[in-house]
């Protein structure tokens, strides 16, 4: 309620002060009031204003006390940002992806280089079969050994990324691995986005849907595609899904980072040169460096071949020492031979021992048990064996030798003559001095000889005349060799006279040396009761 | 670097592809055209101080069967009507292919090629027919894929008629 001042009759001062008293009485608490609304107001304004000011500090002061300021506020905060995430993901997308986004970039590029290093050491230490193959070829053909490994150990390679303007077909950008020019990809983007356009219009497949993926060769073009930009790869070999995830992961990130842009595009794709690392994160190359794995297929692969050499090697060993061990176990059992000392290598055995003259020769033993070794060296020294069969082998190599030499020797006689000469007599005592060395020699082997006397005469003169002389002959030496202590009957006499002479080319010489009486010595064995004793 | 998408249309026949094959940088193939639809090649121009990259989609020409694919003229920023000037009937179409583009792409610059220039005895139109090709606000040259006459100035004309249209667009 308001009165108009002017419209109020001016009479005097009287009446202008009765009016102010009036006034007061009618619109005096009304003015108050007002008064008193202002003042609050301005109280109030004043506080916030002194908030505001005193806010931070506040909080920072209850903070350094206590965390009950976070603990009030923090129901507040998740509240706002659930708000805000409800309200426009996108915005809380965009604001959270610079940190988002360098930490994923960090985590990638460890991998890259984990991979790298894993690489190189296949690389270096490859001595399998592949990697020694690789090196062949590398050298064969020129080219260096990395990219023959690539080659050949790719398991699959992201080659090239081209972000494409949906709209348009025009390339915003292009990434491609270091070693490839794509001059072209302009065209190349262009018509990718044509054939969308192609395979749209040609099956009309339901809203959204796409040409995802396509193989040429060994080239698979995949194709993600959001509402503003295509993002294409070219991969070789097989990629898994995780390239699929991540192509995905890195458009949705463009969308963000460059929506602006995409928005406005009109043919300029100088904003986009800064999507270069996003899109090179697509790349990647891939080999089969799983270096146990393949470890472990190498050996696989030569375990064959050498478990065959193992178990040829360890056959001839056996077979080696099985005749080692026969030859020896033969040489040992031969009578006369001590094996003291036995060793071999590759290519000969030496063994040495002690001989009995009378043993076997030991190249005769072993090639009795069908060993014939390459080279057999080592000495043997001579020894004396007791082993009965050996001494009676030595007793009768004596008798065989005296039997010989008294068998060698002849008694010769003038012709017609039956007397004894010189050295006829010389001979015949030789003859019984190595008798009775006989004789004793076989009493050891429990024998004894017998001395059997062969007189002969020249075919001169007449039968009867021969036969008589021959008599005379035998009983001449017989006589001797008595009187020189040999019992008479251990002595045969046996004039055969002419009949079989002994022959020589020269017929005067054949008769000289069938005047004679010549010794056949034979050993009889004793009775068994002295053999058994 | 900028980067136009220029869209070639025309009724089948009229010397579209001829008419720039000496003039871009092309790695497909003319059966593109039979096949997908559509041929991509690649022209760069000089307009004022900017490099423009002019991406031209050579779209299979309309004949009795078969009409140009809306798909293929999305985000054009320009496009190159051709008519062939011995053939009345190629002329009078340009207005309905007007139309398609305007419906897929909205006003964009467009310029009317009216080619065959060289084939002077059996050119058909009039001075009034050619002043009127392709309806109203519509720049129009004579060319010739045979001598080359014209087609240059066709595309120096598109591409800073484009770079025009995106400053008043902004």
């Amino acid at each position: 309620m308001t009165v108009e001042p002017s419209r109020i009759p001016v009479n005097g001062d009287e009446s202008a002060a009765e009016f102010n008293a009036l006034r007061k009485i009618l619109l005096g608490p009304e003015q108050d009031r007002i008064e008193e609304l202002a003042e609050e107001i301005h109280a109030r304004e004043l506080t916030t204003e002194e908030l505001a000011e005193k806010l931070p500090e506040a909080i920072a002061l209850r903070g350094s006390r206590d965390d009950q300021v976070g603990r009030a506020l923090s129901p507040a905060i998740d509240t706002a940002l659930r708000e805000a995430i409800r309200r426009d993901p996108q915005e809380m997308a965009s604001a959270i992806f610079p940190v988002l986004g360098p930490a994923i970039r960090k985590a990638i590029a460890e991998t890259m280089s984990s991979l790298v290093r894993s690489i190189n050491n296949a690389v270096e230490q490859s001595l399998s079969l592949n990697g020694m193959k690789w090196r062949v070829e590398s050298w064969r053909t020129g080219v260096p050994y990395p990219e023959i490994v690539i080659k050949h150990a790719l398991v699959y390679r992201v080659e090239q990324a081209f972000l494409v303007h949906a709209e348009t077909g025009l390339l915003l950008e292009h990434v491609a691995a270091l070693d490839l020019s794509v001059p072209d990809a302009d065209l190349i983007s262009s018509m990718l986005s044509a054939i969308q356009d192609f395979v749209r219009d040609s099956f009309r497949p339901t809203e959204g849907a796409m040409l995802r993926t396509f193989t040429v060769g060994e080239h698979t073009i995949q194709v993600e595609a959001g509402p503003r930009a295509l993002l294409a790869v070219v991969i070789r070999g097989n990629a898994p899904d995780a390239v699929l995830h991540r192509q995905q992961t890195v458009l949705e990130t463009l969308h963000m980072e460059f929506a602006g842009a995409l928005a406005d595009f009109n043919g300029d794709a100088a904003p986009f040169v800064s999507a270069r690392p996003l899109l090179e994160d697509c790349l990647e190359t891939v080999l089969s460096t799983s270096s146990r794995k393949k470890g472990s297929r190498v050996w696989l692969k030569w375990s064959i071949p050498l478990a065959i050499l193992l178990f040829v090697i360890a056959g001839m060993w056996v077979r080696s020492s099985m005749r080692w061990n026969r030859a020896l176990s033969a040489l040992r059992a031969e009578p006369g031979l001590v094996v003291v000392d036995a060793d071999r290598n590759f290519s000969s055995w030496e063994i040495s021992g002690m001989r009995d003259p009378a043993a076997r020769d030991p190249r005769t033993v072993l090639a009795g048990v069908g060993i014939a070794p390459k080279e057999l060296t080592g000495r043997w020294e001579g020894y004396l064996s007791l082993n009965p069969a050996l001494v009676a082998a030595r007793a009768r190599r004596t008798l065989d030798s005296l039997s010989k030499s008294i068998e060698e020797s002849r008694v010769l006689f003038a012709p017609g003559s039956a007397v004894l000469d010189q050295s006829a007599v010389a001979l015949l005592s030789s003859v019984a001095f190595r008798y009775r060395q006989l004789e004793s020699a076989a009493a050891q082997s429990a024998a004894k000889p017998k001395l059997e006397l062969i007189g002969r005469t020249d075919p001169t003169g007449r039968d009867e005349t021969n036969a008589a002389l021959a008599e005379q002959r035998s009983e001449a030496v017989s006589t001797w060799l008595e009187s020189s202590g040999i019992r008479s009957q251990d002595l045969a006499r046996n004039p055969i006279a002419t009949g079989s002479p002994l022959s020589s080319p020269d017929s005067a010489e054949q008769a000289r040396i069938n005047r004679s009486v010549s010794f056949r010595i034979t050993i009889f064995p004793l009775a068994p009761v002295a053999g058994r004793r | 670097m900028i980067q136009k998408k220029i869209c070639m249309v025309g009724v089948h026949g009229t010397g579209k592809t001829c008419l720039v094959q000496q003039f871009v940088h092309s790695i497909f193939s003319v059966k593109y055209l039979s096949t997908v639809g559509v041929k991509i090649d690649r022209k760069e121009v000089r307009a004022g101080d900017t490099d423009v990259t002019l991406m031209l989609w050579d779209l299979e020409g309309r004949d009795g069967t078969r009409d140009i694919s809306a798909s293929y003229l999305r985000g054009a920023h320009g496009v190159i009507l051709v008519a062939d000037g011995t053939r009345v009937d190629t002329v009078d179409q340009l207005v309905d292919l007007r139309r398609i583009v305007d419906d897929a792409v909205g006003p964009v610059p467009s310029i009317v090629a009216l080619n065959k220039i060289d084939l002077t005895d059996e050119w058909k139109l009039s001075q009034a027919e050619e002043a009127a090709a392709g309806g109203k606000d519509v720049h129009r040259v004579r060319t010739s894929a045979k001598t080359g006459e014209g087609v240059e100035s066709a595309f120096q004309w598109l591409a800073e008629a484009t770079l025009v249209a995106k400053a008043e667009e902004s």
